[in-house]
């Protein structure tokens, strides 16, 4: 076992990660820093976001409108305190990531261009082309490499946390390389590991995408905040899932049934607005659980297509034109040709709703502090209480660089002011990792880790699905009880030590089962519908702010159940009111502002 | 249809050198040299390659198809008839299978600085026209995948050799109109793993899956190298 | 070395000498790279008429008949083939050193050039004017 000693460590090197790694370089560099990935950090699924990064920007814009925009995107289970810090912070934070090296797309006059986006009233995101999070992830690496003080750990899989008496002393990881154990002790730890997309069947997550951070501080008795709302994104292709920016629809694309039909204004998005005039929260620039519901609705009228045997809708880009399609949304053209073999400029793209964001996560105050002294969570991972029960397209890339800012100074901060934890302390926890992963080869070889997984990832698409009741969603969490017994005696299939996949597999579907376990148990509890929530049983259709105005707090219990309580939500300025789109909206807001 | 690909396969803990091993696979019009890889780990768990996206964007899942470079996730069996082999990336070690030391290429890349070099302190964003955007941003689509490095025979007989990818970035870099750091970046390019090791093979540009073609970075480079060196004689010593 | 103790063992193959022959655009390559060769020949045979004018009449006589040989002649039209080869991928690789224009205008300016410049050296060089 290798034994080393840092003073704070990040784990995961996506936006968040990095974007804190920075943030804690720069508060002292005196402090290091390890950046522990399980991939190398331009790898990681921040790559993969495609439409753009929120904050105000234009004159016309204003913080309250943001602000507004998301509480009421979040059907107003966002902590409102954090909304108006983040809307607050986002632009001077898109403007470091210029001054880094960003090469945003820009107007004429070389000032930043912003978009349109779903759910939001002006323009207000900014893009580079449609690669956004790749150049954003691409820019803050290159940009860490500046920072003697940051040491990487590139492809190290972190195991468990060390925890002594409710306070965070490091991390086990083992090295993919050469399959070792590492303890590297910390006096703040940061985890930065992505959302869980990967325990759904389809999705528009990258492989590595399997909620390990969420379930590292679960299995820790941290709270996982607001776990039922999964975001569907409404357009994934089908069958791979691959996603398909919502920036398509911001510049002016149309989803269309198997008619041919604008169906979106059958469902409070309307009315119709005129080819090539997209207007802000109406039709297709709705919000995503709005969009992916009314796909749902369609399916069940079968007025959905089929491609390849998967019901989808059709997003008509076409009246873009060729040359307009190839400046803006370049990806989206490779990505049509190579995986559907369609030219958007000449057919309609084929598209399903798939599994795209998790709202909720580790559970975080205001400063991205855990309830463990000295562990932080931030981006996907975290819940700080953004996003509520549905996130708005564009507002989790700012997030991550403004919550990314915010853990890393306060982790530097901590690391500053405490001493590293005894090695006696923490030797026992190292010992059980230890005796578990040498003892990893479970006995049975007749079960299968693929058959176990696919087990879950389509037990939670039937149970965990757009719309839910309780019968869906017990029948789930009984088959994860019973997917997580066969787990407990799998045998991992390969037992070499140099970069062993299976077994590396092996430990992500044991975070993902605990994830999903977290989901669906907070699910079932929460009795109304609400954001990316949708319940078919009688009576639990609508909201219910008498009971429900709370945030989950899946809690695991000794025997891997989960325990949800309640946390009230935080209401500083805009009280509970109804959500609408479309010509409704505009009304709407007219009388809330 | 069932279609019958090959592999390298190499255990560093059994095996002396790679040997080759055929695999069925089921496949149709849409399925990928990662999917038939991923079918082939179902059969056989032992196999390991990296990948992560699946659509192109991080770079993980490079090997060698048929001897050439390709991301496993954009290269459909369609398009091979005939059979397809898939050897790990050339010109890097074989750590285990699919997947090569890929440390020498981020060595590399971090020589060359790439990162936007500019002192002056600011809150507001810098001015930058869509033409001088242009200029860098062909360039800043680089996805590190390293194709180009096993397109290289340069690289794959001088391992010292900065490479494609990083001169590349470099070359961005210097193309910014908000960076100021050539100066810092032109000895890395002028020196003898440099810009002056590439002799224009032209093949990085060819596999590259971004179409960043970063032999033309490359070669602008050398008309800056040339003229950084002309300038650094004119220039009585000490002026630099 | 702890590569050992830890079971890592990365395996790097032989370069192969034989690189170039693996694939057709290294193959192309390595003949855009060879047009160098003929090239060598014409320019020794135009130093050695050099010298020759130089030596008299006779010697330059020496000179034109050696010229006129069929092998001579056949290994002048190798290297006008070579010269156009190499000329075709310079041309083709010159725009994406220098952007200065859109690509196919630049490729075809330069073969312009070139016919110009042909047709003006065999203009005067042919004692036409």
């Amino acid at each position: 076992m290798l034994q080393l000693d840092m003073d704070i460590i990040v784990v995961g090197g996506g936006g968040a990660g990095l974007r804190a790694a920075i943030a804690a370089a720069e508060a002292s560099p005196t402090l290091n820093v390890a950046l522990v990935s399980k991939v190398y950090p331009m790898r990681s699924h921040t790559v993969a976001a495609e439409g753009g990064a929120a904050a105000v920007t234009l004159s016309e814009d204003s913080l309250q409108s943001h602000f507004f925009d998301t509480v009421a995107g979040s059907d107003w289970l966002a902590e409102q305190d954090v909304v108006e810090f983040f809307v607050q912070h986002a632009y001077q934070e898109l403007v470091q990531l210029e001054r880094w090296g960003c090469p945003w797309s820009r107007k004429n006059d070389g000032s930043v261009q912003v978009r349109r986006f779903g759910g939001m009233k002006t323009e207000r995101t900014w893009f580079a082309a449609d690669k956004t999070g790749f150049h954003i992830l691409h820019t803050l690496f290159q940009t860490s490499l500046k920072y003697p003080s940051i040491e990487r750990f590139d492809e190290y899989f972190v195991l468990d946390l060390l925890v002594v008496d409710q306070r965070v002393a490091g991390v086990l990881a083992i090295r993919y390389s050469t399959g070792e154990l590492v303890q590297i002790r910390a006096k703040s730890v940061i985890l930065a590991t992505g959302g869980a997309g990967r325990v759904f069947h389809y999705n528009t997550n990258s492989g590595i995408v399997t909620g390990d951070g969420m379930a590292l501080a679960l299995r820790h008795g941290v709270a996982l905040r607001d776990m039922e709302f999964v975001q569907y994104h409404p357009t994934g292709l089908p069958g791979s899932g691959i996603l398909i920016t919502e920036a398509c629809r911001g510049e002016g694309g149309i989803l269309l049934n198997k008619d041919g039909y604008r169906y979106l204004q059958d469902y409070g998005l309307g009315p119709e607005t005129p080819l090539g005039e997209p207007r802000n929260k109406c039709m297709e620039l709705g919000p995503r659980d709005r969009l992916s519901q009314a796909f749902w609705q369609q399916q069940k009228l079968g007025l959905t297509g089929d491609y390849q045997g998967h019901a989808v809708v059709y997003l008509d880009l076409r009246h873009l034109g060729d040359k307009h399609l190839k400046e803006r949304l370049p990806l989206i053209c490779e990505l049509a040709r190579d995986f559907v073999n369609v030219d958007p400029a000449k057919a309609p793209i084929p598209v399903r709703p798939a599994v795209h964001y998790t709202m909720g996560g580790v559970m975080t105050d205001i400063d991205c502090q855990t309830s463990i002294q000295g562990l932080f969570a931030i981006g996907e991972c975290a819940s700080v209480g953004l996003h509520g029960a549905n996130r708005l397209g564009s507002n989790s890339l700012s997030e991550l660089l403004v919550f990314g800012k915010v853990a890393g100074e306060r982790a530097a901060a901590l690391a500053q002011q405490n001493d590293h934890v005894s090695h006696q302390a923490i030797a026992q926890q190292t010992a059980v990792q230890q005796a578990l992963l040498s003892g990893m080869p479970g006995h049975n070889t007749n079960d299968s880790l693929v058959a176990i997984r696919t087990a879950m990832t389509k037990a939670m698409e039937e149970g965990c699905g757009i719309y839910r009741d309780a019968n869906s969603m017990q029948h789930c969490l009984d088959q994860l009880h019973s997917l997580r017994q066969r787990y407990q005696v799998l045998n991992v299939e390969d037992q070499g030590k140099v970069y062993n996949s299976a077994l590396l597999q092996h430990l992500e579907l044991g975070f993902g089962l605990d994830v999903a376990m977290a989901i669906c148990s907070s699910a079932l509890a929460r009795k109304e519908s609400r954001g990316a929530h949708q319940r078919l049983d009688e009576g639990l259709t609508a909201r219910n702010d008498a009971e429900f105005l709370q945030h989950s707090l899946a809690v695991q219990q000794q025997d891997g159940s989960i325990d949800i309580r309640w946390q009230a939500v935080t209401i500083t300025s805009l009280p509970p009111g109804q959500r609408l789109y479309g010509d409704c909206g505009a009304v709407n807001e007219g009388k809330a502002s | 249809m069932t279609q019958t690909i090959v592999i390298a396969r190499y255990n560093p803990e059994q095996d002396e050198k790679p040997h080759h091993e055929a695999y069925q696979v089921q496949s149709d019009d849409n399925t990928s040299v990662l999917d038939a890889l991923q079918q082939v780990q179902q059969q056989d768990p032992g196999l390991s390659f990296r990948w992560s996206c699946r659509m192109a964007i991080c770079g993980s899942c490079g090997v060698m198809v048929n001897g050439v470079p390709k991301l496993g996730c954009q290269t459909f069996l369609r398009d091979y008839p005939a059979g397809l082999v898939i050897t790990p990336l050339s010109n890097f070690a074989v750590e285990k299978d699919l997947i090569v030391n890929m440390e020498p290429f981020l060595e590399h890349l971090s020589a060359i600085k790439p990162w936007l070099i500019n002192t002056a302190e600011g809150t507001q964003p810098h001015v930058q026209t869509p033409k001088q955007l242009a200029k860098y941003q062909q360039f800043a689509n680089c996805i590190n995948c390293g194709l180009c490095y096993s397109a290289c025979p340069q690289f794959g007989l001088n391992p010292e050799f900065r490479g494609p990818a990083a001169l590349a970035l470099a070359h961005r870099y210097n193309l910014d109109s908000r960076d100021q750091g050539k100066a810092q970046r032109m000895p890395e390019l002028n020196a003898k793993n440099g810009v002056w090791t590439c002799t224009f093979v032209g093949f990085c540009s060819e596999v590259c899956p971004k179409k960043v073609d970063p032999a033309a970075a490359i070669n602008q480079g050398k008309v800056e190298s040339a003229k950084d060196m002309i300038v650094s004689v004119l220039k009585p010593s000490g002026a630099r | 070395m702890s590569s050992q103790q830890n079971g890592r063992r990365p395996y790097l193959p032989p370069f192969r000498r034989d690189w170039w022959l693996q694939l057709r655009f290294y193959r192309l390559y390595m003949l855009r790279e060879a047009t160098v060769l003929p090239l060598l020949f014409f320019v020794g045979w135009l130093i050695y008429g050099l010298y020759s004018l130089g030596q008299g009449p006779m010697q330059w006589q020496h000179w034109l008949e050696f010229m006129a040989k069929p092998w001579v002649f056949v290994l002048n039209l190798l290297t006008l083939a070579a010269s156009l080869f190499h000329a075709k991928t310079f041309f083709e690789l010159f725009p994406r050193v220098m952007p200065l224009a859109p690509p196919g205008l630049m490729i075809a300016g330069q073969w312009l050039g070139t016919v110009v410049v042909a047709i003006g050296l065999i203009v005067l060089l042919g004692g036409y004017v």
